[in-house]
């Protein structure tokens, strides 16, 4: 499998994912999350399983059970941890306990290295088999850089019973007793969100969204949300217009259970009113390779979020080869090395006076590609993530205090 | 040319950043910090700042927060002067460091907070060092691995062995051309290449145009 990879992942990722599989071969690495389908996790973990296997890890992902109250519950959670407020009583807390206690009796918590993604299964730490020589490492994949306080010290009364902790940014670290690495998101080249696209797979997807090809296109892929700022970017290609002509798209999933994106999806097209140039489209969730298409058939790429996790979507389109814009908010700046991989800004007008630059200097645009790319290759591939994971268990099973592993 | 007796096989280092949970969000708290972290934290700061493999404003993570979000320019760039490599220890990084911050807080005591979520944050790495599989005998050989392995690689023999090896330490690949190849005009070459003024991939490109040179000037019998 990780053949599959070879000529698009760096090639010493790959080495390096063989040499610690070989090192840790035979021995068991357990996941588990809350959930099989859906979302960033699941979709690296539906990747990553069958990957190790083949590379004679014995890895395995196990899912926690819970009801619509123990998961209301776990979103609340996540709505706290990202900085909203929430109200929790002591009887919640219990419960959500209680639910990972009765997963406990159908999960196999028995291995060498156990990863433990997200707030929901947290609590399963304290039914870690007794034996020293296993590692727990607990994954937070959300923002919790400004956190409801009562929540997250809830949360870390688990978290701190851990071997380590894993952040995705570093301003999302804490200070814990724990150790605490950084490792962060990525995308799969190879997904169909990614992958290569022949011309008549864009072209197919063009007609059949009428997608006219006839001006430059500035694209934004994100959910109608305000934190993704559609308004302001509406604002930022009517100051284009001015002088520039283009089409803006403005691609966004079907969002029917969610009341706010649905009255912020009709603001936006209300904003947009008759423009002919302004094309919005709602795409069901699972139209990967259509919104792959929609990204390599644009010319510019904006995520002008005001708040945001990681905000992979930028480097979905770097690695598309995209000039990209992005808000300098959450993940993006990591991925935007400002002037070098695409342009950070921090307002309206910035969005706006960077996509008039790339439009006025192909050529920069072209560049700006082309080392967003090769940036996304070194920093941001699923095959990096791996990486990471299997060398901070080979790292964490070696005994001192070592800083620097020769393989 | 000159045959070699002993290869050079290509390594490379890869690097998981660490947090230390400590954070400061002024230039006060950044000067308190800075004497009480560990060794590590300053050196992933300062000789560490190549491996991200681009080149912005300013040459160590201090000078860019200090040019980037305190917005204190002459700061950044005296920061930015303090030259990681030729200094003789962890120790004398941290006190060049404190120094220009101290001397920086004479003349304005007050500095101001960087807005939330712009605080420096103290890290520092664990790395893994393994070998690619590409070994040398030749400059012929070389120059093909050369274009063939990752920035990483780059990074570890050209950066790194400057850690690595300590005081006064070079380049392995300019230590290899001339403990190994005896060509020492070449070796000089390459350590002429100033490591503070590349992007990795320029590193990269500026060794294989003096190389390539050499090679040409070697086959023309003008080399020295």
């Amino acid at each position: 499998m990780i053949r599959q990879y070879s000529g698009i992942a760096p090639k010493g990722d790959l080495q390096l994912i063989q040499n610690l599989c070989r090192k840790l071969k035979g021995k068991s690495f357990l996941h588990i999350n809350s959930t099989r389908e859906g979302g960033g996790v699941a979709e690296i973990l539906n990747r990553m399983i069958p990957l190790l296997q083949d590379l004679s890890i014995d890895a395995r992902w196990e899912v926690i059970e819970g009801d619509a109250r123990f998961f209301d519950f776990t979103k609340k959670v996540h709505n706290a941890l990202q900085g909203n407020k929430e109200a929790f009583t002591k009887k919640m807390w219990d419960y959500y306990y209680e639910v990972n206690k009765r997963n406990r009796k159908n999960l196999n918590l028995v291995a060498d290295a156990v990863l433990i993604h997200d707030p929901q299964p947290a609590p399963l730490i304290d039914y870690r088999p007794r034996s020293k020589k296993t590692i727990w490492m607990w994954r937070c994949h959300i923002d919790i850089s400004n956190p409801m306080q009562g929540c997250w010290s809830n949360l870390k009364k688990h978290i701190v019973k851990y071997d380590t902790a894993i952040f995705s940014v570093t301003k999302f670290s804490k200070s814990l007793p724990i150790h605490e690495y950084i490792v962060t998101p990525s995308i799969d080249p190879l997904s169909d969100k990614n992958r290569d696209l022949t011309v008549e797979e864009i072209n197919e997807v063009a007609d059949r969204f009428n997608i006219p090809r006839d001006k430059p296109i500035i694209l934004q892929v994100s959910r109608f949300d305000r934190f993704k700022d559609p308004i302001g970017v509406i604002n930022a290609y009517k100051i284009v217009k001015n002088y520039n002509d283009c089409r803006l798209i403005l691609v966004g999933s079907s969002a029917t259970d969610d009341p706010e994106g649905e009255a912020i999806l009709n603001e936006v097209r209300d904003y947009a009113s008759d423009d002919p140039d302004i094309l919005i489209l709602l795409l069901p969730p699972d139209h990967h390779t259509e919104i792959n298409a929609i990204q390599r058939m644009s010319d510019i790429i904006l995520q002008k979020s005001i708040k945001e996790g990681f905000g992979l979507t930028v480097s979905e389109a770097m690695w598309k080869e995209k000039p990209v814009i992005g808000g300098a908010v959450g993940g993006i700046p990591l991925q935007i090395v400002h002037g070098v991989t695409g342009f950070v800004v921090y307002s309206v007008e910035g969005a706006a006076y960077r996509i008039r630059q790339y439009l006025n200097n192909p050529e920069l645009a072209k560049e700006m590609g082309r080392t967003g790319k090769e940036y996304v290759r070194n920093n941001f591939l699923l095959t990096r993530q791996i990486r990471d994971y299997l060398s901070l268990w080979y790292c964490s099973s070696v005994r001192g205090n070592k800083k620097v592993f020769e393989l | 040319m000159a045959k070699a007796s002993k290869y050079f096989e290509f390594k490379q280092c890869v690097s998981i950043v660490k947090a230390t949970g400590q954070q400061a969000k002024n230039l006060k708290e950044l000067r308190k910090l800075i004497a009480s972290v560990g060794d590590e934290s300053i050196l992933h700061h300062t000789h560490q700042y190549f491996i991200k493999g681009h080149m912005l404003d300013y040459t160590n993570d201090f000078s860019q927060w200090a040019g980037e979000y305190l917005e204190e320019r002459a700061l950044a760039e005296r920061l930015t002067s303090i030259d990681p490599y030729t200094l003789k220890s962890i120790t004398a990084v941290r006190k060049e460091l404190i120094r220009e911050i101290d001397a920086f807080l004479d003349a304005f005591p007050e500095p101001r907070d960087v807005t939330s979520g712009n605080e420096f944050y103290f890290n520092e790495t664990i790395n893994l060092v393994f070998p690619v599989g590409v070994k040398t005998k030749n400059l012929a050989e070389f120059l093909v691995a050369l274009e063939h392995v990752d920035s990483g690689s780059i990074y570890y023999h050209f950066y790194d062995s400057r850690i690595r090896l300590g005081e006064g330490a070079v380049d392995d690949f300019s230590r290899w051309i001339e403990h190994t190849l005896g060509r020492k005009n070449l070796a000089d070459s390459i350590r002429a290449i100033d490591p503070f003024m590349h992007s990795i991939e320029s590193i990269r490109s500026h060794i294989k145009n003096v190389v390539e040179e050499y090679v040409r000037a070697d086959m023309e019998g003008v080399a020295t």
